[in-house]
């Protein structure tokens, strides 16, 4: 529990309660709508909650530069509905109605800039990467309060990017909060095609799904490419555990394909069918399905309140949602389902994992949506016993948990290379000397 | 019932299993439309625009609270009692949820309130105050229960019949308040020449009894009511006021979460009940209503929270507007289950008077904005709030109620 909560408005505000915080020696947890599911916003220490959902401005979207700075407070709601009225021009003629950035499985109150610099991941994957490969600037203040710039922003009003600055950005994304608060933040935004579609096929075993996937990858003609097991394919997810029919497939695929003539989705799709044709010629048992209208419409028309709901997650189960999030080589994904699929299993939990490639088809996305009553501690303890279990088992194999609470992250130190935890935390010791910002959230002070 | 809770004898207790299904998602938070026709987003609930801090904003945080009141983690304050009486009961976090906790929402809200009055804890004085004389006056504006009917001229009550078709149920707002949204319906009625009458032991319909939690003393309002069509051999109640409509159609008649039916018994099985809009709109549908004049006027409509998001009714309204001649419909950004309250439910403009009215001013600027000259709602509570802050802020906007509109250029053909 915190012991105060401040709201600021502003930066000045922001850097008066820092300096406060540190002749007290107070912890302060930046907090935007708490709505991050490893609850990074959970005070290890008490302290101040600084809420900074009032810092809500939409400062600037640059439609010729492909641009926008937002503060922490900007929901998805709203940035979504500000880029979706910005009509980029090229030349006089209007090419696109509004613009996209990658949005996730969130609700729409969800800040954009909290989940942009903990390596919030959205619709554009497998197109562009992670939303924190996005960024283009940002203005930060340290837990000693003091107001850097970092970027192009840092020399004149263009946020337009980092590059070929030293990457000083990565001092505060991915670092759980801990080490200063970001009051602005500039990310890529890019036209939205106004041709798309869904392509579907599932397999009977993770492997042949992964081999589908990671071939379908090389091309780099898709927005995004997901698996999902045929436990999360249910509506609600299955809780607690119980078989899948023996004629139902192991995975579920959808890939979304977007374009800028009906044409170039032509194209693509001849592309995907021959994926799937050269991948059944070598032996890879991919089976055809229909996907939902419904689950389609959630697809290709996000942000959206369909995909962004827990609701097919937790209902009927109890209310508790959770999982273990990690990006993990693709080459893992089947070797990991089968120990995940297991562990859970054991613990009366449904495997309801789930792929999704990123960029290139170098990593991806592994995680098991965890249902579990939280009205019963016994159904509490196996799904924390399980994702624990699940992390343990994964990092000889590559695997590493986004976004992890305090659990994931001591499982993770317990392993680290002796250098790079003594780099973390000479790092936090540089910007935080009093270790008052987020403490306890890496592990490591 | 779950045997981690600790304080199982609250009001709240008794639907925590639904309570407890909230995922925390926080999509009650904030109005959100996307998709190829639509791109909304907007700030809905009021208390969280107005106070921010997360225990106001939306469900997800009186959920927060309750939970850990049942955990005893923490007790009933003051502070939480401002959470619980500044909500307006709007709806709109129940609109935006999509989990199994979303029908239990707006009653949720009621339980706590409940739970709160039996605490040591500050209830606002003014809804204690009008809480001490109600079941004196039957009505919550202190006046005397004699005076209800004091509005209606002599000609009009001495041509009412002793038994009608229709109970043209008045509501206490319209009968202390805004006596000529009462007397427009009235003559309204009469041109249309619906069979109804006035009855002099209406009582408050315990809508400000029930959003507030008052639910003992609500008891006898519901089954004092619920005996009225018996006793003047009535088949429908029709009112003007979108709370009576909410409380009559869904408290006394519906099963829990929808109404009270968990604890007054189903009441008015046989009794119909109807918003004077949607009487109106079915008349005109049947070709029984002839225009006999224009309302040449730019006009934006303000959807009740009671009328729109707790009883669907968005369309009747707006497809009379939009027939009345020479009158030019406009809508407000925020609209039907998107609307914004104006400030005035829940408890909330009696409670906290100087929120509710800023409440009402940013709705008020809203309508300004969509350059119309008249602001109109289905609601004599809504025409008190919106009124007073046009009045306050010296708008160039009238507020006039919606059938106080269409009266004077209405005949049954």
């Amino acid at each position: 529990m915190p012991d105060y909560v401040v709201m600021p408005k502003t930066v000045t505000e922001i850097q008066r309660v820092l300096r406060l915080a540190n002749h007290r020696k107070i912890p302060v947890i930046p907090y935007c709508n708490g709505t991050n599911i490893g609850g990074l916003c959970v005070p290890e220490e008490g302290g101040i909650i600084m809420d900074l959902k009032r810092m809500d401005q939409i400062i600037k979207i640059d439609p010729e530069t492909c641009y926008a700075v937002i503060e922490p407070g900007v929901s998805h709601a709203a940035f979504s509905a500000a880029l979706k009225a910005s009509n980029p021009q090229w030349k006089g003629n209007e090419f696109s109605k509004g613009f996209d950035f990658g949005w996730g499985v969130h609700p729409a109150s969800a800040s954009v800039l909290a989940m942009a610099i903990n390596h919030g991941i959205g619709h554009l994957n497998g197109r562009i990467g992670i939303n924190s490969q996005l960024l283009t600037g940002m203005e930060v203040v340290l837990p000693t309060g003091e107001v850097c710039k970092l970027g192009s922003c840092a020399y004149s009003d263009s946020w337009h990017s980092y590059l070929p600055l030293p990457r000083m950005d990565g001092l505060f994304t991915g670092w759980l909060g801990t080490t200063g608060i970001v009051t602005k933040l500039g990310m890529w935004i890019f036209p939205i095609r106004p041709f798309k579609d869904v392509c579907t096929i599932a397999a009977a075993s993770a492997d042949d799904i992964t081999k589908y996937m990671v071939h379908w990858r090389h091309y780099s003609l898709c927005d995004e490419v997901t698996a999902v097991s045929w436990w999360l394919a249910q509506v609600p997810i299955v809780f607690p555990y119980r078989e899948k029919p023996k004629d139902a497939p192991e995975f579920y695929s959808y890939t979304v394909l977007t374009g800028w003539t009906q044409e170039e989705i032509d194209y693509k799709k001849k592309m995907w069918k021959q994926v799937v044709a050269q991948e059944r010629a070598k032996g890879t048992k991919l089976i055809d399905f229909e996907y939902p209208p419904e689950a389609k419409k959630g697809r290709t028309e996000l942000p959206s309140r369909i995909v962004g709901s827990t609701k097919n997650y937790s209902k009927s189960c109890g209310g508790g949602i959770a999982w273990p999030g990690t990006f993990a080589p693709c080459k893992s994904w089947p070797i990991l389902y089968e120990k995940w699929k297991e562990i859970y299993i054991r613990h009366g939990l449904s495997p309801a994992t789930r792929f999704t490639d990123y960029q290139g088809a170098h990593y991806g996305m592994l995680r098991c949506m965890t249902p579990f009553n939280k009205r019963d501690p016994a159904s509490v303890q196996a799904a924390r016993d399980a994702m624990v279990e699940c992390v343990r088992a994964g990092i000889p194999e590559g695997m590493l948990p986004y976004k992890p609470p305090v659990e994931y992250q001591n499982e993770l130190n317990a392993v680290a290379d002796a250098g790079y935890l003594y780099l973390t935390a000479k790092i936090k010791d540089m910007l935080d000397p009093n270790n008052i910002l987020n403490p306890g959230k890496l592990g490591v002070r | 019932m779950s045997h981690l809770l600790k304080n199982k004898n609250l009001e709240i207790a008794k639907i925590y299993d639904y309570v407890s299904m909230c995922t925390h998602c926080g999509n009650c938070k904030y109005g959100y439309e996307y998709g190829p026709d639509a791109n909304f987003a907007a700030m809905l609930c009021v208390q969280g625009d107005k106070f921010n801090f997360d225990s106001y904003r939306g469900s997800r945080g009186k959920v927060s609270l309750a939970r850990s009141l049942m955990h005893n983690r923490i007790g009933f304050s003051d502070a939480v009692a401002h959470v619980l009486f500044t909500c307006t009961g709007c709806g709109a976090c129940q609109q935006m949820c999509e989990t199994d906790i979303k029908p239990y929402i707006l009653r949720m809200f009621e339980a706590l309130r409940a739970d709160a009055w039996k605490q040591n804890v500050k209830i606002p004085a003014n809804i204690k105050a009008w809480s001490d004389t109600i079941g004196k006056n039957y009505n919550p504006y202190k006046e005397k229960h004699e005076k209800r009917l004091d509005w209606i001229p002599s000609s009009i009550k001495s041509s009412l019949p002793k038994k009608a078709e229709y109970i043209y149920f008045v509501g206490c707002t319209a009968s202390y308040r805004q006596k000529e949204v009462a007397l427009a319906t009235v003559r309204l009625l009469q041109k249309l020449k619906v069979d109804f009458t006035i009855v002099d032991d209406e009582w408050c319909c315990a809508s400000p009894l029930l959003r507030t939690g008052q639910y003992d003393t609500a008891k006898d309002f519901v089954e004092h009511n619920s005996a009225l069509p018996d006793k003047y051999k009535a088949s429908a109640f029709i009112t003007t006021c979108s709370g009576c409509y909410r409380t009559l159609s869904r408290d006394y008649k519906m099963d829990a979460p929808e109404g009270y039916a968990d604890k007054y018994g189903k009441n008015l099985p046989n009794t119909k009940v109807l918003h004077t809009t949607q009487l109106v709109e079915e008349m005109m549908n049947k070709g029984e209503i002839e225009f006999t004049g224009k309302f040449a006027q730019k006009v934006t409509y303000h959807d009740p929270c009671h009328l729109g998001r707790h009883a669907e009714v968005y369309d009747a309204p707006r497809n009379i507007l939009k027939k009345v001649p020479g009158l030019e419909f406009v809508e407000m950004y925020r609209n039907k289950k998107f609307s914004f309250c104006c400030g005035a439910g829940g408890g909330v403009r009696g409670g906290f008077a100087d929120y509710s009215l800023e409440t009402a001013t940013k709705r008020v600027k809203e309508a300004e904005a969509t350059g119309a000259q008249v602001l109109t709602s289905a609601c004599p509570f809504c025409y008190t709030n919106l009124h007073d802050a046009i009045e306050m802020n010296k708008s160039p906007l009238k507020f006039e109620d919606i059938i106080q509109i269409i009266e004077p250029i209405v005949k049954r053909k």
